[in-house]
């Protein structure tokens, strides 16, 4: 069994709306998963579960073999960082850090060796004595990150940890957690919508969508196979095209252009889809996976056009570099690679 | 704005308050310090005095036991409504001003029905044979507390949930999740973080009490003044306007000073940084 | 969140002790008996027909009513305009302006009383009734300055400049742009300080004088001498109101607005 498991987590706050569906969700020691989905989708929710904030009305959560389902919150020894970063505002940035090892009932000069060296790890030596609202966001952000990780947590839960930082700190900021979390190898969830945060930083990804987890996977097989048309949006595959099964792997449009495949597919309802990036222009006397279609409307996005492209399987996004700009009306062949064009459930 | 403009519009407020308030104030307090034999020798002789000295500390003990017993009585009461949902917030805030909108003297009136001699309590006491004669409860020091902390409570109450209702429930989850259950979590973190409004409820109770005077008058009786019923006897029944006059300066001064107190206090135990 | 029953039980504790004293005032208004009895022998509503038949109390409560409206009307008058004078200029003086604006609150009630009655009546023979309002100013003004002030601080002045800049004059402006954004709180600085003016004793308790006392006082007076249910008729008649008010202000306001 898992290090730490959801299993058929029901959570329902009134009795029209359930906001989780019998999730389930297996995350081994180590690991840094990720929970990622649109606002509502119940990633917040599942992580509230775990810290002991919810109790889910029906399934239960084990960790390390132990049911932790009905276990309260100040005995789990789980470290949080809020997405507000919840610093009290009272204390300073060491009795901050200090709070969990005192209510601990450390021993003194523990609680200091303890606190000097995690104010070390996470740069906030000279910061000790200050208070929350004299510092930065990214201070405070790694001052909430110290705060958790000072308990020895078996597991570090994050809530959106790093939406209220700016682009630039953003990205520093997710290096120094993945840094910090491999070199502690503590097991890890990570609440986010941002989907380049999320693969840079995960060992694996569960894609949410209403109360449900619709992939697990790692971050390159979700960003190379998304399973279904919710992912598959979610990850930026903007183009969905209707395909009819003409066997052999070959999918036809109604205009009877073929595309083959690199995947099987069994009976479930389908569509295909594939990024912007990935469609081409075919050459002449190319004839398997082109399609012909009209130039619509042209947008630029600085290092390429995005044109929009209608066809006989639906109208197509596709970003081609700006040596060339097409006009509007104009006819052109698209070529949509083999591999680059997936099939995803319904 | 132009500095003309503001002077404009300051003016009348200050000319009333410089004319119905600051000179009347001179004119009545000032005489005070040349009275008697020497300089201020009127306020040395209020504090040699037995009876003056036993009502001016009946006024202060009055005013730290109420104060304690609002402050014990309204934080948790206040932490409870502020953590209710929104509806029922609403209705128990309301719960709490209806009474602070209801007049001191129906206040006061109520605990007589309560504490009388022919009152409730007693009457159950004796229905119950705990007692046999009424027990002396209205006209004590007792009854002025129990008057006082039923008036003022709402305000410590309603001050309070004013700050706690700001405090966001991640403050209460992340000491939680720090290991702290609910009660040394409320200890060590929002207590602390209430603290800038249970100091001026802390003002408000006490500078209140100790200068109130309808619930001392109704439910003290005359056998226990207190220093607002001690200005009113001393200048109307017995006609001593200068003795009138001290006690009125000693409650401004004392009343200062508690403000100040507070203050200092609220200052040295609110360390969180001001600067950035 | 989870509710701690500990909490709950203390928090309906509390409520009960609020409560409690002010049921029974209500069930006393209604008893039969010449004194004040819990639980009641029998049922009368007379003691309310004795309350409107007291011409004391129909007078005094007239009393009550003009100075509380005068003295708030007039609080708000120069209240106001000192509000937004200092929400608006940044001169060195300002925080001690305001502290005071806001100085009544420090002179107790009683102590109001006793020198406006020497220095009004007694030293400049001003009548009862000038002096009484003059008083209650003292007890109306301070909540103006506060409740105002603070919606004052709140508005963003930028909005009154946007008015300058397109063509309005200065003081049509702080009628048109600053005093409509400002109603709120000016509607519940009125409704505070009418209602605490109305229920103000310690300070109206010198400034009487024949035929001129306010409704509290004149209560006060009548419980010393009588102790009949004429007075908990009164208490519920004025609960009442109070209620009747209380939700007009949650209609309007929100009930949040007379907890300042």
């Amino acid at each position: 069994m898992a290090f730490m498991t959801l299993n058929q987590i029901d959570v329902s706050y009134d009795k029209k709306k359930q906001i989780l569906k019998g999730l389930n969700l297996d995350v081994e020691k180590g690991e840094l998963v990720s929970l990622l989905g649109p606002s509502g989708c119940g990633k917040t929710t599942t992580l509230r579960v775990v810290a002991g904030f919810i109790e889910p009305k029906g399934g239960t959560f084990t960790l390390d073999g132990e049911d932790m389902t009905r276990c309260p919150v100040h005995k789990r020894n789980f470290g949080l960082v809020f997405q507000s970063y919840a610093l009290f505002p009272h204390l300073s940035v060491y009795d901050n850090v200090a709070f969990g090892l005192r209510t601990r009932k450390v021993e003194k000069d523990v609680i200091d060796r303890k606190v000097k060296e995690i104010l070390e790890v996470c740069g906030l030596t000279e910061l000790a004595s200050r208070f929350p609202k004299e510092m930065s966001g990214g201070q405070r952000q790694r001052v909430a990150l110290a705060r958790a990780l000072v308990i020895e947590p078996k597991l570090l839960l994050l809530d959106e940890p790093l939406s209220n930082l700016d682009a630039k700190l953003r990205v520093s900021m997710r290096v120094e957690i993945k840094r910090l979390q491999k070199k502690l190898g503590i097991t890890t969830l990570f609440v986010t919508h941002d989907q380049e945060e999320c693969f840079s930083i995960s060992d694996k990804v569960a894609i949410m969508n209403q109360g449900v987890i619709e992939q697990y996977d790692s971050p390159e097989n979700i960003y190379k196979r998304p399973a279904t048309e919710f992912v598959a949006r979610f990850i930026g595959f903007e183009n969905f095209l209707e395909l009819k099964p003409a066997g052999n792997n070959c999918y036809q449009a109604s205009d009877g252009s073929t595309f083959r495949v690199s995947m099987s597919w069994g009976n479930e309802p389908f569509s295909g889809t594939i990024r912007p990036d990935d469609i081409r222009l075919a050459e002449d006397g190319q004839k398997e996976n082109v399609i012909t279609g009209t130039v619509g409307v042209r947008t630029f996005l600085g290092k390429s056009y995005q044109y929009e492209v209608s066809t006989a399987a639906g109208t197509l996004k596709v970003n081609m570099d700006t040596e060339y700009a097409f006009q509007e009306g104009d006819s052109i062949r698209l070529y949509l690679p083999e591999d680059k064009l997936i099939l995803v459930r319904k | 704005m132009k500095k003309s403009s503001t002077w404009i519009m300051l003016a009348p407020g200050l000319i009333i308050l410089l004319v119905c308030l600051a000179m009347p104030l001179l004119k009545v307090l000032v005489p005070t310090f040349t009275i008697g034999d020497y300089p201020f020798s009127a306020y040395v002789q209020f504090f040699q005095d037995e009876y003056y000295l036993k009502i001016f500390f009946r006024t202060v003990r009055i005013a730290v036991i109420t104060t304690a017993v609002c402050m014990l009585g309204g934080i948790p009461t206040a932490y409870f409504i502020s953590r209710c949902s929104k509806k029922w917030r609403g209705l128990l805030l309301a719960a709490s001003i209806f009474p602070m909108m209801t007049n001191s003297v129906i206040r006061s009136f109520a605990w007589i029905n309560i504490l009388g001699s022919n009152g409730i309590v007693n009457k159950l006491l004796m229905a119950l044979n705990v007692v046999e004669k009424p027990m002396k409860l209205l006209y004590t020091d007792f009854a002025i507390i129990i008057g006082s902390v039923y008036l003022f409570l709402p305000l410590m109450i309603v001050t309070v949930t004013g700050v706690m209702e700001n405090i966001d429930d991640d403050m209460m989850e992340a000491a939680q999740s720090l290991g702290a259950n609910r009660l040394l979590a409320f200890m060590k973190v929002i207590f602390p973080m209430s603290l800038p409004g249970i100091i001026v409820g802390g003002i408000l109770v006490f500078t209140g009490t100790l200068t109130a005077y309808t619930t001392p008058q109704l439910l003290g009786g005359n056998s226990n003044m207190v220093l607002a019923t001690l200005i009113y006897q001393r200048a109307m029944s017995v006609g001593d306007w200068n003795g009138a006059s001290v006690v009125a300066l000693i409650m401004i001064i004392v009343t200062l000073v508690v403000i100040k107190g507070f203050n200092a206090l609220a200052a040295k135990l609110d360390k969180r940084g001001e600067k950035g | 969140m989870k509710k701690n029953k500990w909490l709950t039980a203390y928090a309906a504790v509390i409520f009960a002790f609020l409560m409690i004293p002010l049921l029974i005032i209500t069930v006393t208004a209604f008893g039969g008996g010449s004194a004040i009895t819990f639980p009641i022998d029998s049922f009368s509503v007379k003691w309310f027909a004795n309350v409107f038949s007291l011409k004391s109390f129909r007078r005094s409560f007239l009393t009550s009513l003009e100075v509380a409206f005068l003295a708030t009307i007039i609080a708000l008058l120069v209240g106001v305009p000192a509000a937004y004078a200092l929400a608006r200029s940044h001169m060195k003086g300002r925080q001690l302006l305001k502290s005071i604006f806001l100085s009544p609150t420090i002179v107790p009630g009683i102590v109001i009383g006793f020198i406006l009655y020497q220095f009004l009546i007694l030293t400049f023979r001003i009548p009862v009734l000038p002096s009484l309002l003059a008083g209650h100013f003292m007890v109306t003004l301070p909540y103006v300055i506060r409740v105002v002030g603070s919606a004052m601080e709140q508005f963003d002045f930028s909005i009154e400049e946007a008015a300058w800049s397109l063509g309005c004059p200065k003081g049509k402006a702080f009628f048109q742009v600053v005093l409509p954004n400002v109603t709120s709180g000016i509607s519940s600085a009125f409704m505070l300080a009418f209602i605490n003016s109305f229920n103000n004793i310690p300070v109206s308790m010198f400034l009487t004088g024949p035929g001129v006392s306010t409704f509290p006082a004149t209560l006060m007076n009548y419980i010393e001498y009588n102790y009949d249910p004429t007075v908990s008729a009164v208490s519920v008649l004025l609960m009442a109101a109070t209620v009747i008010i209380m939700v007009i202000v949650d209609k309007t306001l929100g009930i949040a607005s007379l907890a300042k």
